[in-house]
């Protein structure tokens, strides 16, 4: 990775190392979004968290019915995306354009598999009766990871115009990038939460 | 390919990926009987507070950002897992 762009591209936004800038990465206003998004999921789980502690049996039974691989597979699924995402954001910060494209389509290819294993996870579930008014654990369980589906859906567009910003500008504009690689990264912190509380715990 | 391999982000994401498995193994070796299990929850907490941990400060790169954003981020990972672990051990 060089810095092949830098000498070519003086417009506005030409590629600069965020760690020059010491500043926040992306649109300052995304990261107020951010914060504020978790704190909202944040109380969802902690809400979650009290009214498990009010009946360990229901929500451990209905752990129990849980597709634990998918639920891993999903997790990797993810975190594999923003990795694409961050080495994008790094290789279109230096100016490498290609590799940048290359890594967001990668972004994306992950991304997307995300929604079609969750429909692979859903659909049996619900062809057995777990249904969300089956009982308090259901509820939260389809209300919380479909919350956060329609976040992967509306990244999943995030990435889509980064791609076109990328690809279609000469100087993509590095702190669109980043702001849309915020969110991204944002739906795979709320993700690997709902992960330890809906899969893993005991 | 070795740069994007050597590359410290790809190195946090093998971190993740194997605390994940990690994670799951210990669900399914400790968990299995879907019994209140305070061993487990304990690590799949710290390990999903790890995790988080690690995609806010690399992959968002508030490592680079001011201390502003550093102390509301990390502050909401240790509120956020304080809580639950205080919720779930106050419910036993």
């Amino acid at each position: 990775m060089t810095d092949v762009a830098r000498g070519s591209t003086p417009q506005v936004d030409k590629p600069v190392r965020a760690e020059a800038r010491g500043q926040v990465p992306g649109d300052s206003s995304m990261w107020f979004f951010v914060i504020g998004d978790l704190l909202i999921f944040g109380g969802y789980f902690v809400g979650y968290m009290y009214y498990r502690g009010r009946n360990h049996e229901l929500f451990l039974a209905g752990q129990a019915q849980l597709n634990l691989d998918i639920g891993t597979v999903n997790t990797i699924v993810l975190l594999t995306s923003s990795l694409f995402v961050a080495l994008g954001t790094a290789a279109a910060r230096v100016g490498n354009r290609a590799e940048s494209l290359r890594r967001f389509w990668m972004a994306l290819a992950f991304g997307a598999a995300f929604p079609i294993l969750k429909l692979f996870e859903w659909i049996p579930e619900i062809s057995r009766g777990l249904t969300p008014g089956k009982d308090l654990f259901f509820m939260y369980y389809y209300v919380m990871t479909g919350l956060h589906l329609c976040h992967v859906a509306l990244g999943l567009v995030v990435i889509c115009f980064i791609i076109r910003n990328v690809k279609e500008s000469v100087a993509p504009k590095i702190s669109f990038v980043e702001t849309g690689a915020t969110y991204w990264h944002m739906v795979d912190v709320l993700w690997l939460v709902l992960f330890a509380l809906l899969y893993l715990m005991r | 390919m070795t740069a994007l391999i050597r590359n410290p982000l790809t190195i946090v994401w093998a971190l993740l990926t194997t605390v994940t498995i990690a994670s799951s193994l210990i669900a399914l070796d400790g968990g299995a009987s879907h019994h209140i299990n305070t061993t487990v929850t304990t690590a799949v907490l710290l390990i999903a507070a790890v995790k988080t941990f690690l995609v806010i400060w690399h992959f968002m790169e508030v490592r680079r950002a001011p201390l502003w954003l550093k102390a509301t981020t990390s502050g909401w990972v240790l509120a956020l897992f304080a809580l639950l672990l205080t919720f779930y051990f106050a419910s036993l």
